[in-house]
């Protein structure tokens, strides 16, 4: 058993496990950063730690501009990334034994599994692959 | 000198006895006669001087019978244009007297002939006129005739006509009636309709002031109603308040349940509690989110209510102009009505006026027809006189012809007497 917690992207269903996530922070002070662009869309003083803040919908290329005001703050075994999402729902328990690989067909970008939960399929987040892009996108 | 004829005869005599003697003393001196012829001598020569006295003085005598007698002749004849003459001027006897008497009678005859021509030239004359004048008279007693046939015939036209008119008026004075008794009617009508006006006043009066009423309820009910959505506004604010208390719970929950997991076995009871908190922050902002589109279901049908209102309050508005237009027109109508009543009654009085004028012109107009009727019927009498007198003057025309005619012919017998000489 272990608890996700759920959120969307777009009009998909996304799952993080909770020992991911430190906090969840709600209207944080958004700072400017210079030089940012695109996905970083500012920084973050978090209880002292200045945390960049990641848009996900964007990074990750789904449509639709909504997003929540409440923000994953990550663990730092994660970079400590803040994460945004088109809206957090709520932290559900699941058992990872019935977590499956994507399919073929599935096209979401940066899964690492799929669960089926009350008639609906939560994509996994792949942080590791978020980490990975990002530092594509910020090496260049 | 006179010698009268016996005288004459005597002197003859004498002349032949004296002759006689004479030749009785000269025959002896005449030489050649024998003494026995001188008797006899004597005798013949007495003879032919008795016989040339006697053939001188018988044929002076019988020419101057002859003469009268031829003179009696001729003023047998009516010759009154010569004088009688006879011989004897040296010595006038009977025969000239005669000759003179007969020239006496013969001009007192002239003159009274040349009277009686010159009386019968006059009355000639004036019988011509007279028959002239009277063919006038009688043209024109024609005509007078024909004229007052005309009259007649006009004064029966007139007669007829003025009947007619007497008709016809008679016919407008009904007419007169009837629009006297039209225009009471109206005049009552408008009675009736002014006291319908005047109630309908009264009841447009009242209707605007129950409208007035409502529109000053509806006006309050519609300032409640907005004060009672402000009111709702206000619980959608305490909703807001209860919704971000609400999230802010759940997020706490939520931070909570990753606490809670940190800790492990620890903080499984802590993780409970906080999915407990997290389904009450849950049921709240479903209750919260109830409430609130409940606070807005509210507020729509009160602005539906309101919008309603105001259109009741807009069409009360319109109720109200239109009852005050309906006042305005029947206090229009209650002008009118007593306009035309007062002239309805203007009318009545003015054709009970008509009436007794009528009546009076249709006594005048009988009065006229009598007076017609009169005329028409002296106009034929007139026209009867006439044509007596038409025929009377024909008569008298005759008569003056007749007249004339007989002057004429007098005349004509009066030209048989010869007065001048003929020239030729």
């Amino acid at each position: 058993m272990s608890l996700i917690l759920t959120y969307s992207l777009g009009d998909d269903l996304y799952g993080l496990e909770i020992d991911a996530i430190q906090e969840i922070t709600e209207n944080p002070v958004l700072h400017y950063v210079p030089r940012a662009e695109g996905v970083l869309i500012g920084s973050i003083n978090f209880h002292g730690q200045i945390l960049a803040v990641i848009d996900l919908p964007t990074l990750l290329g789904f449509a639709g501009d909504q997003r929540d005001h409440r923000h994953l703050v990550l663990t730092s075994e994660h970079r400590s990334l803040v994460l945004t999402t088109s809206g957090v729902e709520r932290i559900v328990n699941l058992e990872m034994e019935l977590l499956q690989p994507p399919p073929e067909e599935h096209d979401r970008p940066a899964v690492r599994g799929v669960i089926d939960f009350d008639e609906t399929t939560i994509n996994l987040l792949d942080t590791d692959e978020v980490i990975k892009q990002l530092e594509v996108i910020f090496v260049e | 000198m006179r010698i009268e004829i016996s005288y004459k005869f005597i002197i003859g005599f004498i002349v032949v006895v004296v002759s006689g003697i004479l030749v009785n003393l000269v025959v002896p001196y005449i030489e050649g006669i024998e003494p026995e012829f001188r008797q006899v001598f004597s005798i013949l020569c007495s003879l032919v001087v008795g016989l040339i006295i006697g053939s001188v003085f018988s044929r002076a005598f019988a020419g101057n019978i002859r003469r009268l007698t031829s003179a009696g002749d001729r003023i047998r004849r009516g010759d009154l244009s010569e004088d009688v003459k006879v011989d004897g001027n040296r010595f006038p006897d009977e025969t000239s007297d005669l000759a003179k008497a007969m020239n006496q009678f013969q001009a007192s005859l002239r003159s009274l002939v040349g009277d009686i021509r010159s009386i019968a030239f006059r009355v000639a004359g004036s019988s011509q006129n007279l028959s002239g004048t009277s063919q006038e008279m009688s043209a024109s007693a024609q005509e007078v005739a024909k004229t007052t046939d005309q009259m007649s015939k006009g004064a029966e036209t007139q007669a007829e006509m003025v009947e007619e008119s007497t008709r016809l008026f008679k016919e407008v004075a009904i007419s007169i009636k009837l629009v006297a008794s039209s225009a009471k009617t109206v005049a009552d009508s408008a009675d009736l309709t002014l006291e319908t006006a005047r109630s309908g006043n009264d009841m447009a009066g009242s209707s605007l002031d129950s409208i007035r009423q409502v529109l000053s309820e509806a006006e309050s009910s519609g300032q409640q109603m907005v004060n009672f959505i402000a009111q709702l506004q206000k619980i959608s604010k305490f909703v807001e308040v209860i919704n971000g208390i609400a999230q802010k719970t759940n997020l706490l929950a939520l931070n909570a349940t990753i606490e809670a997991a940190r800790a492990g076995e620890y903080g499984h009871g802590f993780a409970v509690v906080a999915e407990e908190i997290r389904k009450l922050a849950d049921s709240t902002t479903t209750s919260a989110d109830e409430i609130t589109s409940l606070v807005e279901l509210i507020c729509k049908e009160g602005e539906q209510v309101q919008s309603s209102m105001a259109q009741v309050i807009d069409e009360m508005e319109s109720g109200r102009e239109a009852a005050d237009r309906t006042n305005q027109a029947f206090s229009e109508i209650t002008r009118n009505a007593e306009g035309t009543r007062s002239k309805a009654s203007s009318i009545a009085e003015l054709a009970e006026q008509q009436t007794s004028s009528a009546e009076q012109i249709t006594r005048a107009i009988d009065e006229i027809d009598r007076v017609v009727s009169d005329n028409a019927a002296a106009t034929e009498q007139v026209s009867a006189a006439t044509q007596e007198q038409s025929a009377a003057m024909e008569e008298m025309a005759q008569s003056a012809k007749e007249l004339s005619n007989m002057s004429e012919s007098m005349l004509q017998i009066v030209k048989q007497f010869k007065l001048v000489k003929d020239q030729d």
